[in-house]
């Protein structure tokens, strides 16, 4: 029984929209819990922070590290803390599905282009105050405009980058063989039974970790020991996006690219699940994070989608990657940091006049607490008709494209 | 089940092993197999939709650990 149970839900890889549905719902809880969303850049930001501090830069003048602090470690901070859960969750997660295999990239376009990509990602990520999460998935369901801005804007990225990266130059020289046989692969199985037990003792460290800190101090302002439940939940979301192989990249790509948005439609469900939840935390009296709906979210958006398409991968999707051993991704990871310390540095010449003279706009301040949850939710329909046309028409101009390259 | 032609694309990120699996099926004869080896793991989510969407029937989907075999007839 224990055989079937590994093999369906451990071993194989699980269907995306039950796991993003569960990917709303725990975010909504998430937010409830630890007052902050589900975000990965503004830690990375972070990171970037802490390299220029050691190398002797001074970034106590830095206005964007002001906005989203710098102090503490990543050991000390709410989302610190849940971005090691996210590592250990889906490092578990690879090694007990025997997901684990080193890959080198296999030409020097495609380590410029992980870069290149990773660093712009990054970059636009920050100036648009958050991902493919904090700007999209886990802020459309806050209630702030300018996750709706930075999500349009990310569609129109994403097509340019798609150009970008089909082109001459990026594509696939790969060409098919006539055989007569399937190949003979590697028998990575054989390792299967040793990663599965390696992979439950990822798992049960990271458990260790979270009973440790559930001990430790509890912040300032909070009732429970945040940074324990923050991990947690962490683990959790690297667990399912990895076993699931959730992609948002993917998501808005492929629409155009192959005319397949089902991907899409499952995150725009997801939103669905999240915003109630949200919602009810907000009546509650948790304060929602808005942040400015300015020119930056959309300049923000057109980088980010068009820098996650090159790369191959955006701020969340990189993370399990890497840890399945796509060193593409390592370097993707890198050019985030890179493109996100870049903002950082040079935030305070154009904040004010891109960003911080626009007012944050929550939409149930707007629109009255039921009006804002229905324009939300208005919004939210609106996005899933636009991609399922937009995926009607690409699937039958590309169904029609393919084709007749073979004439 | 005996493929008539591979398409190696191990190394090689997403999304080119979705849009090369399109770009090659139409030059296959009707009833015939291509056989797609793709170790990014995330290729479970668009090759085998893709395919169908397409118009291509999946025959087969074997999971080597991260690498994943296609069998494909057009």
């Amino acid at each position: 029984m224990f055989k079937n149970f590994k093999e369906s839900y451990l071993v194989r890889f699980w269907s995306p929209i039950p796991a993003i549905a569960m990917l709303g719902i725990l975010s909504a809880y998430y937010f409830g819990i630890t007052g902050t969303y589900w975000a990965v850049t503004g830690e990375f930001t972070r990171w970037g922070g802490h390299v220029l501090n050691f190398i002797g830069v001074n970034t106590d003048n830095l206005g964007y590290f002001k906005i989203i602090g710098l102090s503490g470690t990543p050991f000390s901070r709410v989302d610190g803390v849940m971005i090691i859960g996210m590592f250990g969750g889906a490092l578990a997660s690879a090694l007990m599905a025997n997901n684990i295999k080193f890959r080198l990239p296999q030409s020097k376009a495609r380590v410029f282009q992980a870069l290149i990509g990773g660093a712009i990602a990054g970059f636009g990520a920050r100036i648009g105050m958050g991902c493919n999460l904090a700007s999209f998935f886990t802020g459309i369901p806050q209630f702030s405009l300018h996750a709706w801005f930075f999500t349009i804007a990310t569609l129109i990225g994403v097509y340019f980058g798609n150009k970008v990266a089909t082109s001459r130059l990026l594509c696939s020289k790969i060409i098919m063989q006539k055989v007569n046989k399937t190949k003979e692969l590697e028998d990575l199985n054989k390792n299967a039974k040793v990663n599965f037990i390696i992979g439950i003792v990822v798992l049960i460290f990271m458990i260790a970790w979270v009973v440790f800190l559930a001990f430790g101090k509890i912040p300032e302002g909070k009732k429970i020991p945040v940074l324990s439940i923050a991990m947690l939940f962490g683990i959790a979301f690297g667990y399912i996006i990895s076993r699931a192989q959730i992609c948002f990249t993917s998501a808005f790509r492929d629409i155009f690219l192959t005319g397949r948005g089902y991907m899409a439609r499952a995150v725009v469900i997801g939103m669905m699940l999240s915003t109630i939840g949200v919602f009810s935390y907000i009546m509650l009296g948790l304060p929602p994070k808005i942040m400015w709906a300015g020119p930056n979210a959309i300049i923000g958006g057109l980088l980010f989608g068009f820098g996650i398409v090159v790369a191959g991968g955006c701020e969340c999707g990189w993370m399990y990657r890497a840890v399945e051993g796509q060193v593409h991704y390592w370097i993707v990871g890198i050019g985030n940091v890179i493109g996100s310390t870049i903002l950082a540095l040079t935030w305070d010449s154009y904040a004010e006049s891109l960003a911080t003279s626009f007012p944050k706009i929550n939409l149930l301040s707007t629109f009255g607490n039921y009006g804002g949850l229905l324009v939300n939710y208005l919004l939210l329909v609106v996005f899933f008709i636009i991609i399922v046309m937009l995926e009607k028409y690409y699937l039958a101009k590309k169904r029609n494209q393919f084709s007749k390259r073979s004439n | 089940m005996t493929p008539d032609y591979r398409l190696d694309l191990q190394g090689e990120p997403c999304p080119y092993p979705a849009i090369k699996t399109l770009e090659v099926l139409p030059d296959l004869k009707k009833g015939e197999i291509l056989e797609v080896i793709s170790d990014c793991p995330q290729s479970i989510n668009n090759i085998p939709v893709d395919a169908k969407n397409h118009g291509y029937e999946v025959l087969k989907i074997e999971q080597h650990g991260p690498t994943i075999r296609y069998l494909i007839k057009k």
